[in-house]
């Protein structure tokens, strides 16, 4: 056995890692509470904006990042009109399996439009520049990893205030419990449900910004591998309440960083189905979840 | 003068088979009207059609003459009534506070400087445990969140499914006494009720519901006579 | 009398329309012939993955991780003998040494297929829904890991060529008529029985003695086996198999042409895999720019958003798919 030397960078960027990861996990969590549907079609929704950053790469930086948010969020509430909504009473295998048709589509008409000059791949120039690296006390820390991290942990706490504080945070949180008693007392539900898929777009937009400046060539799969990781990350958690959802995103995350910058390359080939023969250990043995309270699962069918 | 609440020729369908058929009554504003009957009658689901969550394959519904069939849940609560459902359905991990400021999604008209003021004066115990969360309460303390919680919507018609299920019977005196003088304030009330006695004997009117058909109306003059209440049950 | 005509017009309407497609590839070109053995083998991978997901009502994403084992447990075991040392030098020596025949590669195929799915079926079959969906999947990426990394069982990343073509359109029928029976005496064994009792309500399942696990496991377990014989059957056909071949694409491929024709019964894998084979087919022609009767140009890469669309739209509008998950019947049965 190899020891692994994990030192003070590898920490940091897992860190990071897992800090983008905890985003993406509370967008699908969201989501998911209000509307039990998994939306495979979630890493598209990154894509998107990645897209718009790279056809908006001769715009201000500002404006790009605008433009990337406003792409991320209508197409959010496009996809929750014309596929959540009709899908409201179907069992969740279904729903799955149909926002996994949507994230094959939404990639397919990405390669279209990437294809149209020739190559696959657009570049996004206007906002790499925030992957240069600085040095803190003799680590190189890159500075999208801090602003990955410092907006991680400011997205995640003003989400926090919002659903304890705020009237329709409130309503979010009851209707992820028992939707059907909060639509008795009143509760709307098309504007719950539209909160929950705004923010979760506004969630998806802020992850298009990280992962661009880190990886500035977008192509039709971008966040794809991420997004798979990140969903494995959630059901192992324990997709039925939000913070064990965006606990199992940030531990996935993490352990993928410390895993892949401790050990030497020719000794991960075989690290995937590590990875995956543990994920299934963990299934089997806690169905709802690492950090669920309960042993019960949302059992259901095709 | 308009009842509050009126049901005409309402049907409800599980699948192919009629839960409700052809159930026609009214509550007049103010009143307090039971429904009573055996299990599987039919009176949950059809508080459940009146509240919009399941639909009504025929008849109709009228709040204060204006029909509210086919409309959501939710707009059926903002238009005035309230139900207090079948096992209480309170939202556990939440607060009491949080869960009576749920409530107030349904209530109509604002500019009250306290609006759960009224919710803390009928039920003082709420105001006393208002932080903690509303899992940790008794049966009984669970059962007066969970009307608090409807009032606080301030509605015109209080709908209660079975809200003596499963209490001793010193606190359903507590919730019975609670009704009444809900009743005194102006709010018409629906109570659908397996203790037949208790509920002919509160209210100004009782129905009897069986096989999802309305058999007999019973006054409080008939809450003692006990072989018109198991006739009433049993036809 | 009416019971026993409905049965057999449910298998023979499958089996009546392989064969069509399977005469159809005799008559057609060279260069149009693979389309229709690819509508066989798309027959036949379907098929299997509905002997479990049909059945049992578990969603599944790691049948086709058994169609990859067994085209490459049958496409090693028949490269020639003489080539094979030095196409694949990095083999266990007992794979390197031996070469087998076509029948006997399919047979290892099943084998190996139905062998892999027992074990991975015995912890995950106790699983459901989200669960199972996350789980199978899993099994899907450590098949592709293993198999992609992994040089002493198969070519790793590279092509593995010079498998022996032997499946044309009498193979290719043959095969697919293999796995529909196989299915169809499965779903009306008393074993089918169960599992599909296990599927409607698992709770009064239990009740009256079913052990959902097993049922389960049964049904993987054969849906493994034909999956890893249908993956036989395509390295034949291809000639060739790389790993990316038996990945993501696939899986999705293969569950739309279940959702469209129908997840619930075998007439509904199988119309779903011909007519989303013949739609596949006429979009990768029109993509080209081939005349298809009349000229359609579509964009390179919109066959796959017109077939995403196609099943989400399918998934939305009618979910029960083309056939409405029920077996092919001639009589109208009348209402009780």
């Amino acid at each position: 056995m190899i020891v692994a030397a994990v030192d003070a960078q590898t920490l940091v960027d897992a860190v990071g890692l897992g800090a983008v990861y905890a985003l993406m996990a509370v967008g699908i969590g969201l989501v998911f509470g209000v509307l039990r549907l998994v939306n495979f079609a979630y890493g598209q929704l990154v894509m998107a904006g990645a897209y718009t950053l790279a056809f908006t790469s001769d715009w201000p930086i500002a404006g790009s990042i605008l433009a990337c948010f406003a792409v991320v969020i209508a197409l959010s509430l496009a996809m929750e009109r014309t596929v959540f909504r009709p899908l409201r009473t179907q069992s969740p295998a279904v729903m799955l399996v149909t926002t996994f048709a949507v994230a094959f589509l939404l990639q397919s008409v990405a390669l279209i439009l990437d294809i149209r000059d020739g190559t696959i791949g657009e570049p996004a120039t206007s906002i790499a520049s925030l992957n240069q690296a600085i040095a803190i006390g003799g680590v190189d820390v890159r500075k999208v990893t801090i602003l990955a991290i410092v907006v991680a942990v400011v997205t995640l706490a003003l989400l926090a205030l919002l659903l304890a504080k705020t009237t329709i945070g409130l309503q979010m949180r009851a209707a992820s419990t028992d939707f059907r008693t909060a639509r008795l007392l009143g509760v709307r539900a098309d504007r719950v449900i539209g909160a929950a898929v705004l923010l979760s777009g506004v969630l998806a937009a802020t992850v298009a910004v990280i992962l661009t400046v880190q990886n500035p060539l977008v192509a039709p799969d971008f966040a794809l591998k991420e997004t798979i990781v990140v969903l494995v990350g959630v059901v192992v958690g324990g997709i039925d309440r939000l913070w064990t959802a965006t606990l199992g995103g940030f531990a996935i995350g993490f352990a993928t960083g410390v895993i892949n910058g401790a050990l030497p390359t020719d000794k991960t080939v075989f690290l995937p189905s590590a990875v995956f023969a543990l994920v299934i250990l963990v299934l089997v043995l806690r169905p709802a979840g690492l950090f669920a309270r309960t042993r019960t699962t949302v059992a259901d069918r095709v | 003068m308009t009842p509050a609440l009126a049901l005409e020729d309402l049907e409800v369908l599980y699948g192919p088979v009629p839960a409700v058929r052809g159930l026609s009554l009214e509550v007049g504003k103010g009143e307090l009207v039971g429904l009573i009957g055996p299990n599987g009658a039919g009176k949950s689901t059809t508080l459940h059609a009146v509240m919009g969550v399941v639909p009504a394959a025929a008849g109709d519904v009228r709040l204060d003459g204006a029909s509210i069939r086919g409309r959501t849940p939710e707009s059926i609560a903002r238009a005035g009534i309230s139900l207090v459902p079948e096992g209480r359905r309170i939202f556990g991990e939440l607060s009491v506070e949080d869960n009576l400021r749920l409530g107030l999604s349904a209530r109509r008209k604002n500019g009250a400087v306290d609006p759960l003021a009224d919710a803390y004066a009928l039920f003082p115990m709420l105001a006393e445990f208002r932080r903690r969360q509303a899992g940790a309460l008794s049966g009984g303390q669970q059962q007066q969140l969970a009307i608090g919680r409807a009032l606080v919507a301030a509605p015109a018609v209080l709908l209660l499914d079975e809200p003596s299920l499963g209490l001793a019977p010193t606190i359903v005196d507590a919730v019975f006494a609670a009704l009444t003088a809900i009743r005194e304030r102006g709010v018409t009330i629906l109570l659908v009720e397996q203790r037949a006695q208790r509920t002919v004997a509160l209210a100004d009117r009782t129905y009897v519901l069986a096989n999802g058909e309305l058999r007999m109306t019973l006054t409080p003059a008939d809450a003692d006579d006990t072989d018109k209440l198991i006739q009433a049950y049993l036809q | 009398m009416r019971n026993r005509l409905d049965t057999a017009v449910a298998l023979l309407g499958p089996a009546l329309l392989v064969v069509l497609v399977g005469i159809g590839a005799t008559f057609v070109s060279r260069s149009n012939e693979i389309h229709f053995l690819n509508a066989l083998a798309s027959v036949a991978i379907v098929v299997a993955i509905y002997v479990f997901v049909g059945t049992s009502g578990v969603l599944s994403f790691g049948q086709v991780s058994f169609v990859a084992l067994g085209a490459f447990a049958a496409g090693v075991m028949t490269v020639p003998f003489d080539s094979k040392a030095g196409v694949l030098p990095d083999l266990f020596p007992i794979l390197r040494d031996h070469t087998i025949g076509n029948v006997a590669s399919l047979a290892l195929a099943a084998a190996v297929g139905g062998a892999f799915a027992f074990v991975v079926g015995l912890p995950l079959m106790r699983l459901s829904g989200l669960a199972a969906g996350i789980a199978t999947f899993a099994v899907l990426e450590i098949t592709h890991n293993l198999l992609r990394e992994w040089t002493k069982i198969g070519p790793g990343a590279t092509t593995l060529s010079l498998v022996p073509e032997t499946t044309g359109p009498l193979q290719a029928t043959i095969g697919a008529l293999l796995v529909i029976v196989a299915a169809f005496a499965y779903q009306r064994s008393p074993l089918g029985r169960k599992v599909r009792a296990t599927r409607e309500d698992p709770a009064a399942a239990q009740a009256v003695g079913i052990s959902v696990h097993l049922q389960r496991l049964w049904a993987f377990t054969l849906s493994g086996a034909l999956c890893g014989f249908a993956g036989g059957l395509l390295v034949h056909m291809l000639g060739s198999i790389t790993t990316e071949q038996a990945y993501l694409e696939l899986t999705f491929l293969t569950l739309a042409m279940l959702v469209v024709g129908g997840v619930t019964s075998l007439w509904g894998a199988v119309v779903g895999a011909l007519a989303v084979s013949g739609l596949d087919t006429l979009l990768g022609n029109a993509e080209d720019g081939i005349g298809v009767g009349f000229t359609l140009d579509l964009p390179e890469g919109s066959r796959l958003v017109i077939l995403g669309g196609l099943m989400a739209l399918m998934l939305i509008l009618r979910p029960s798919g083309i056939t409405g998950g029920r077996e092919l019947r001639l009589s109208r049965r009348r209402a009780a």
